[in-house]
């Protein structure tokens, strides 16, 4: 599955849902994503990091430079207060949303 | 969400140093991936400039860019660019001073202290209104109030000066005047309190525009005595030309109202409360701090209320002082007017626009090679068009900054013509700033967008090409033949009123108007008064005729009646005069008999007036109500328009003056030679009467021809304007017929070659304007016609459909056009098809 199929708010609420467990680094993230999909979901560059600079902006996660595993330099993002309360208000939404699209999948 | 904003242009702020640690992260991404031999996808730094989107800002980024790639353009055309600022600025200049003018005269107040505090009074009750308060009221106003901190009052008078034949100006105003409105001298000192008292010595105050005209400006006739109205009063000082005072009167002497009766003879303005011989002020009060017009008003009704119990005859019942803003400058007060000058002008910058916008397309073509190599390296429609549009924004704000210049300049060479005011101030202000720019703006989008959407989209569709230029050309058509029209229709009425006969003698007339209301005679002693100087008269040599009238020709005083005409009203004007009138007036009796004394319910009427009323009718012995009064015609007498000499529909209707109206009446007198060297005789004659003042001696000519010269000014500034719409839709012509002769070499070639006639290729270049050119003559026709009509409510005498100037109009444009078009068009007779074929251009 390819990034264009990914709903666009979707990818933030995996984001924030990844970082909920402890600072990460962007690539990481992208990482983590691919594994906990079982290797379904694949994050490009091309939309990590503007989701990522949106979600900098809004105020949801915050950014520190550390060191990486491998001894680089590196930026790591951290999920904040207001971030874990949208983070929880994406995902009831898209329970529902889900919820609903199911029903009619199973019903009609 | 504020939080966010701040984070925003944080980023913004550091935008270079974010940016570097958005490759470092991209970078260390993409090594990442590589040792888990992922393959990299996509463009680094596409990507990068995609996460910075999310920061905001980035069309601030792009306008930058866009802006610097205009400039660079401007500077590569340097010819194009000079010509399209150069159009723009005549075009928004034009707009510009008309909306300058508006907002110096209409929305500033007159430039004196604090004047919003400032109010004027008029008197009001159910039963009757006036504009003019009683002097004396005014004095017990100003004693009583506690909502006024001041209380100003102003009446104007004219006066004679020794040594000088017209009569002069004079405004009296109290002497708290100067003090209260933070008037400053030019010369010497303004007038104070002490100047008011009964024992103090006669003091005036020279405005500054008759100092310069009559002492040559010279300072030291501050302390010298002159003799007005024969009285001895020493100058004691100039007003600075700044001073507006609070009317658009610029007097010559400022004097105080406290001694109006010393400088007019016999004067009651001071003692009289009834207000009943023309003897009103105009009554100014400053708000005290805290009060309001409402409370004001509450208290000085309350004041009258108390006034009407010590002259219950003077006082009207219920009566009460309507206020108004006091230092609102309505000077021309005439919105009917700057609209039509408005319209004007916005017509020269829709010629300017639609001109633009063709040059922009035609440019666009030969910038095709350009737009196409932009979009193959990556730029979408929408970015290119936002590329174009912010070309023409920025020759707009260049053409912006231009108008400002322009306009500023003509609005001061037009305000230096016209001999405006001093005070008035035609430096832009930040009204006139904003208007440019928006004005600018709007003409961008006019002119610009169409071309850019149509540039940007490449495959050049020619229907849509054809229609955007139409439209562009037709726009410029209608509106440079709009002011054609307009303007021949004023050049007309012009001509009509310097040359056609008014109807009436006025070469060799002198007026004698006494003004016996003013100094205090009634009935009775105004007849004994009128009869002896109508005797003395008589008796000057080369005098033919003498007739007396309270409305004398061209003259202030304008009675009007309405009559409904099959439910259209029909202005009539109302002469009052003496059976001799019409002999004096050399106008002729057509049918009937003459007035004679004491039949007072008979009167004559003008030809014009019969024919509207009675058609078919001769009129004579009709019955015509006027008012309560229905009178009978006696008499038809010829076309006369001396109340308005320029309203071409004018009705006049002749009726005896009554005894009650000596007090206004004027003498009238017909010369047998020229009247000019007659004033002087007439001034002593008149002075003889009662020495105690100088009536005012003045040539009808004179007046007539300041009439004639207030159309001849509208004339040749609205054929300027004309001139001017003309000579940029000649340019926008030649610039495009040049172009349709570039882009149709080859074609031309190949016509020519397969053996086309000169003539028929001219014809095909000409086919394509044919319509758009026939299409905007057609909405060019009913606009100057709506627009002639507003005109006319301001100038008098412009015809709606005077079909010479439409002809007049229409010939000029064709002739002007034809010949634009021809002159590149001959290029297109000496291709020579064996170039033109070879031509690889497309």
């Amino acid at each position: 599955m390819h990034k264009k199929d990914m709903p666009a708010g979707a990818l933030v609420l995996l984001i924030l849902r990844v970082l909920r467990g402890g600072p990460l680094h962007g690539y990481a993230i992208a990482q983590r994503i691919h594994t906990l999909s079982e290797d379904e979901l694949r994050v490009e560059e091309g939309s990590l990091y503007p989701a990522l600079q949106k979600i900098l902006i809004k105020g949801w996660v915050t950014a520190s430079w550390g060191t990486s595993e491998t001894g680089r330099k590196v930026r790591f993002y951290k999920i904040s207060k207001p971030g874990l309360k949208q983070l929880e208000a994406e995902a009831s939404d898209y329970d529902r949303l889900n919820k609903a699209i199911q029903a009619i999948l199973q019903k009609a | 969400v504020l939080r966010e904003l701040f984070r925003r242009i944080h980023y913004l702020l550091n935008r270079r140093k974010f940016d570097a640690e958005l490759a470092e992260e991209l970078a260390f991404h993409r090594e990442m991936s590589e040792k888990s031999g992922g393959v990299p996808v996509g463009n680094a730094l596409r990507h990068r400039e995609d996460a910075r989107e999310a920061w905001g800002f980035m069309w601030l980024d792009r306008l930058g860019q866009d802006l610097r790639y205009a400039f660079r353009a401007m500077r590569s055309s340097p010819g194009f660019t000079t010509a399209a600022v150069l159009v723009l600025s005549i075009g928004i200049g034009a707009t510009v001073a008309a909306f300058s003018a508006f907002n110096m005269t209409m929305l500033h107040p007159l430039p004196v202290r604090d004047p919003d505090s400032l109010l004027r009074f008029k008197r009001d009750s159910t039963a009757s209104s006036s504009t003019e308060v009683p002097y004396p009221a005014v004095v017990f106003y100003a004693e009583h109030t506690r909502t006024l901190s001041a209380v100003l009052a102003q009446t104007s008078a004219s006066l004679s000066l020794e040594g000088r034949d017209a009569s002069v100006a004079a405004l009296f105003v109290t002497t708290n005047f100067f003090d209260d409105l933070g008037g400053m001298p030019a010369q010497g000192r303004l007038l104070t309190q002490l100047d008011a008292r009964p024992d103090a010595p006669a003091v005036v105050v020279l405005g500054y525009p008759f100092w310069a005209s009559h002492f040559g400006s010279n300072p030291s006739v501050v302390g010298t005595a002159v003799r007005l109205n024969g009285k001895p009063v020493t100058i004691v000082g100039v007003a600075a030309p700044e001073f507006p005072g609070l009317s658009a009167e610029a007097p010559a002497f400022w004097a105080p109202i406290e001694r109006h009766e010393y400088f007019v003879h016999g004067s009651e303005i001071l003692t009289d409360f009834s207000g009943r011989l023309n003897s009103g002020v105009r009554m100014f009060g400053r708000l005290s701090p805290g009060s309001s017009p409402t409370i004001a008003e509450a208290e000085l009704a309350a004041l009258a209320a108390e006034l009407r119990r010590q002259h219950p005859d003077d006082v009207w019942e219920g009566e009460r002082l309507r206020s108004e803003p006091g230092a609102d400058a309505q000077l021309l007060g005439a919105t009917a007017a700057f609209a039509a000058v408005g319209s004007l002008a916005l017509l020269i910058l829709v010629v300017a626009c639609g001109n633009l916008g063709s040059l922009l397309l035609a440019r666009g073509a030969t910038r095709q090679r350009e737009i196409v190599l932009r979009s193959a390296i990556g730029a979408g429609t929408s970015r290119l068009i936002r590329q174009l549009f912010t070309e023409s924004l920025a020759l707009a704000m260049m053409g912006c900054g231009g108008g400002l210049l322009l306009g500023w300049i003509v609005l001061k060479g037009l305000m230096a013509w016209s001999g405006a005011p001093p005070w008035l101030d035609p430096t832009p202000d930040w009204r006139v700033v904003v208007f440019a720019i928006a004005i600018g703006f709007l003409s961008s989008v006019f002119f610009g967008l169409a071309p850019a959407m149509h540039v940007a989209r490449q495959k050049p569709q020619r229907s849509t090409a054809t229609l955007t230029r139409s439209i562009l050309i037709g726009a410029q058509v209608a509106s440079s033949w709009m002011l054609l029209i307009v303007s021949g229709l004023l050049v007309r009425a012009f001509d009509r009123a310097a040359s056609t006969d008014p109807g009436f003698e006025y070469e060799h007339v002198v007026v004698v108007e006494p003004s016996l209301a003013a100094h205090g005679y009634k009935a009775d002693r105004a007849r004994t008064y009128i009869q002896d100087l109508n005797q003395r008269i008589r008796g000057i040599a080369g005098v033919e005729d003498v007739s007396v009238t309270p409305t004398p020709p061209l003259g202030g005083l304008k009675i009007l009646s309405k009559l409904a005409i099959d439910g259209r009203p029909l202005v009539v004007y109302i002469h009052k005069v003496d059976p001799r009138y019409l002999a004096t007036m050399k106008i002729p009796l057509l049918a009937g008999r003459n007035l004679i004394e004491g039949a007072e319910d008979a009167v004559i009427v003008s030809a014009s007036l019969a024919s509207r009323y009675w058609p078919g009718r001769d009129g004579l012995d009709q019955s015509i109500k006027i008012g309560e009064e229905s009178l009978k015609v006696i008499g038809i007498a010829g076309n006369a328009r001396s109340l308005a000499p320029g309203d071409t529909d004018a009705a006049e209707l002749y009726r005896l003056a009554r005894d009650s109206d000596f007090p206004d009446m004027a003498v009238i007198a017909r010369t047998s030679g020229p009247s000019s060297g007659l004033v002087s005789p007439f001034t002593a004659v008149a002075n003889e009467v009662d020495p105690g003042f100088k009536p005012r001696v003045h040539l009808l000519k004179d007046e007539f021809d300041s009439h004639v010269r207030d159309i001849e000014q509208s004339a040749v500034a609205v054929s300027l304007l004309g001139l001017i719409a003309l000579a940029v839709s000649c340019l926008g012509v030649i610039g495009l017929v040049a172009y349709a002769v570039a882009a149709r070499t080859k074609e031309i070639g190949i016509r020519l070659a397969l053996g086309a006639g000169r003539i028929h290729v001219l014809k095909s270049l000409a086919g394509q304007l044919e319509r758009t050119v026939l299409g905007g003559l057609v909405i060019g026709v009913v606009g100057a016609f709506v627009l002639a009509q507003l005109i006319r409510r301001e100038l008098y005498g412009v015809s709606t459909i005077d079909p010479l100037a439409y002809l007049g109009a229409i010939v000029l444009f064709l002739f002007a056009i034809g010949l634009a078009g021809l002159w590149p068009a001959r290029r297109a007779l000496t291709v020579d098809p064996l170039v033109a074929l070879r031509d690889e251009r497309d």
